[in-house]
């Protein structure tokens, strides 16, 4: 079964990823701030994380570019979630280097889909 | 009492005119002495100068070069027994006399010429008065024009000071200025050093005068009172002899507000005329201080307006993106219930669950709406102007509102151009005649038809609407011109205009029935505006509504910024 990292500051928004990701047969692990999402990443090398932008202390951003930026990990698919508009944070998101951006409020089959497209291949 | 004086060394020549002058209108003096001559020019000048050049030995050469050297305008007379050839002396003298003339003959060639030389007199110092009134009127003027020029009070006190010392040569003046409310300044402006006692006594003299004012707007504290003093010569001290100099004090003050006082000390005295120029001075600083007053006012109540502005936009910003997390959550279990992936659905929870997934989709609509509009108002969105069919803009908005339109019974006809390729943002075009087509199809009845149609037109070409004159006016050149005209409900005239204004919703109840935020058509106008195009509408009440949209086809070079 493929891992998914799910790491959000919003439980109620992991829980729901979570439950749908699931019901599509992909296992979850799941961590509720920057710092043990960075280094639950580093743990268990997930096959994709979705990633939060905004967090307190360690950011979505950072902890995209640390992992990018890194040979062992620059390989894991990463979908941004963010309540910004897309076009906003494209930019940033071109040097951090995230896959994908899903903007706040999202549909969660878009994301399942995205995720297929990823790990489904 | 004139004087005349006679040069000359015979005692017959001196007899006759002694007894030509008499006694009580002339002063009549005789001299033959070249320095007692030159003293006397100097110290106690005659009016006219008679040179008897037949004298033994005298030498008149030397004598006139002395004398004209000492007052070149004094009146010469040359008295001689035949004629007079010399044409040096001749060269400075007023007029010529003779033995041979009678005495009263004489008696009034000099009376002549001391009557020119009155006159000439006079006019010398009506034109030396009237230069030192055009010098004083133009220092003047040039303070007046440095007034209009700056909306700086402290620079407008500076120049009064400057403006004062051109025209009133002052020893001293003793400025208590209140530019700044809170720091009253007293600057002093003197020609020499001042002692610390000294200043000490200024600041007590300046305070009194301050308080003999009568009602007083600000308290002052002697030790409030910052003193800035501007020194020419500090090698040189006054004493405390300055406060017999002459002075003249005024408060600088228009109607009910209060600028400051100033008080002007000098060693001689003032005349009436130094009174006016100082008054008007002080009087006419007055006005731009308030001026400049009232500039500092503006930009502070602009800065404030700013403020709120800027405040207002990252209100709307920070409460959008807060409001898009928990409706995710909400739309995310919705969504999860209506899978029917976690229980079994009945029809009647269906209904409910469909119901506010609905209001989830408004509610994100809305949201976005007033993310869109503060962004735009705040300068930040941002474009992708990219070469781009409008053919392909209106297929999409066409294909993804297709669905709703059947379920009204709406017919949707798009009409098919090949048009020439503009450089535009596709996807706010798409966003903008989404926003158009939803509305039509909102306000058309069922059965009814609504057509979208596309076109290249030169600016000359399109329809002139009186109420949109202004933007309409503006265009220039080929665009492309898009409208969506429906049968629905119409716009009365009134409205057309208010239907671009934020949150004006025209025929509140029927959008309160039809949802919205009121705020789709400024966005539209707005995103329209950015690609240098403009939006429109013609409509009749009960039969429908034509919008248009322009887009400029030339003007491509100019879209990318």
């Amino acid at each position: 079964m493929k891992k998914i990292l799910i790491v959000d500051d919003e439980q109620d928004i992991v829980e729901s990823l979570k439950f749908m990701l699931e019901a599509s047969d992909y296992s979850c692990y799941c961590a509720y701030n920057g710092e043990d999402g960075l280094k639950m990443a580093k743990e268990i090398l997930p096959d994709l994380m979705i990633l939060d932008v905004m967090m307190p202390k360690i950011n979505g951003y950072k902890i995209s570019r640390l992992l990018k930026y890194d040979n062992k990990y620059k390989d894991i698919p990463i979908l941004m979630i963010t309540a910004r508009s897309q076009e906003e944070d494209k930019k940033i998101g071109e040097e951090t280097g995230a896959d994908e951006y899903i903007t706040k409020p999202f549909d969660l089959d878009d994301v399942v889909k995205t995720v297929d497209k990823y790990l489904k291949k | 009492m004139e004087k005349i004086l006679l040069i000359s060394d015979r005692d017959e020549v001196a007899k006759k005119f002694g007894d030509i002058f008499s006694k009580n209108i002339h002063d009549f003096f005789v001299l033959t002495d070249e320095l007692m001559i030159t003293d006397s020019v100097s110290v106690y000048p005659p009016d006219i100068i008679i040179l008897d050049v037949d004298s033994n030995e005298i030498d008149f050469k030397t004598i006139v070069k002395r004398v004209k050297s000492i007052d070149e305008n004094i009146i010469l007379i040359i008295y001689s027994d035949n004629e007079f050839d010399d044409i040096f002396l001749t060269s400075y003298s007023n007029a010529f006399i003779t033995s041979t003339m009678s005495d009263k003959m004489i008696y009034s060639t000099v009376n002549m010429n001391l009557k020119t030389k009155n006159s000439l007199e006079k006019l010398f110092n009506t034109n030396k008065d009237l230069e030192s009134s055009l010098y004083r009127l133009n220092a003047l003027y040039d303070t007046s024009s440095k007034f209009a020029g700056t909306l700086d009070k402290k620079e407008l006190l500076k120049y009064m000071i400057e403006g004062m010392d051109r025209t009133l040569s002052f020893s001293l003046t003793c400025l208590l200025s209140f530019a700044d409310k809170d720091n009253p300044e007293l600057i002093l402006n003197s020609l020499y050093e001042l002692s610390d006692e000294l200043i000490a006594a200024i600041k007590l003299r300046t305070i009194l005068n301050y308080k003999s004012l009568g009602e007083i707007p600000y308290d002052l504290n002697e030790k409030d009172i910052k003193v800035i003093k501007h020194i020419k010569y500090p090698a040189s001290r006054f004493t405390f002899s300055l406060f017999q100099y002459d002075n003249m004090f005024a408060p600088i003050s228009l109607g009910d507000e209060f600028f400051g006082c100033v008080e002007i000390f000098k060693d001689s005295t003032f005349t009436p005329d130094d009174a006016t120029c100082f008054q008007t001075i002080v009087q006419q600083v007055a006005l731009p201080i308030k001026g400049a007053d009232l500039y500092q006012e503006l930009i502070n109540t602009n800065k404030e307006l700013e403020k709120l502005e800027r405040l207002k936009s990252d209100f709307i910003s920070i409460v959008s993106h807060e409001l898009r997390t928990p409706l995710t959550s909400i739309k995310n279990s919705m969504d999860i219930l209506s899978s029917g992936k976690c229980c079994e659905i009945t029809p009647t929870a269906e209904k409910f669950i469909s119901m506010a997934q609905r209001n989830i989709k408004s509610l994100s609509r809305i949201i976005n709406d007033l993310l869109d509009l503060s962004k735009i108002e705040a300068g930040k969105m941002e474009f992708n102007f990219k070469e781009c069919n409008i053919q392909s803009v209106i297929d999409y908005v066409k294909s993804s509102l297709s669905e709703v339109a059947k379920s009204k019974n709406i017919n949707l006809f798009a009409e098919v151009n090949d048009l020439p390729e503009i450089k535009a943002d596709s996807q706010r075009l798409e966003q903008v005649l989404t926003n158009l087509v939803s509305n039509a199809i909102k306000f058309t009845p069922e059965n009814k038809n609504i057509f979208i149609r596309s076109k290249l037109m030169n600016s000359k070409a399109i329809p002139k609407n009186p109420i949109f004159e202004d933007e309409l006016n503006k265009l220039e050149g080929d665009y492309i011109v898009v409208t969506v005209e429906d049968e629905g409900i119409g716009i009365a005239e009134s409205n057309l205009r208010k239907a671009f204004d934020k949150f004006a919703q025209i025929e509140n109840s029927l959008s309160r029935k039809v949802g919205g935020t009121g705020l789709g058509l400024p966005i539209a106008k707005q995103l329209l505006e950015a690609h240098k195009g403009t939006i429109w509408c013609d409509s009749t009440l009960d039969k429908g509504s034509k919008f248009y949209f322009a887009l400029p086809v030339t003007k491509v070079a100019q879209l990318s910024r």
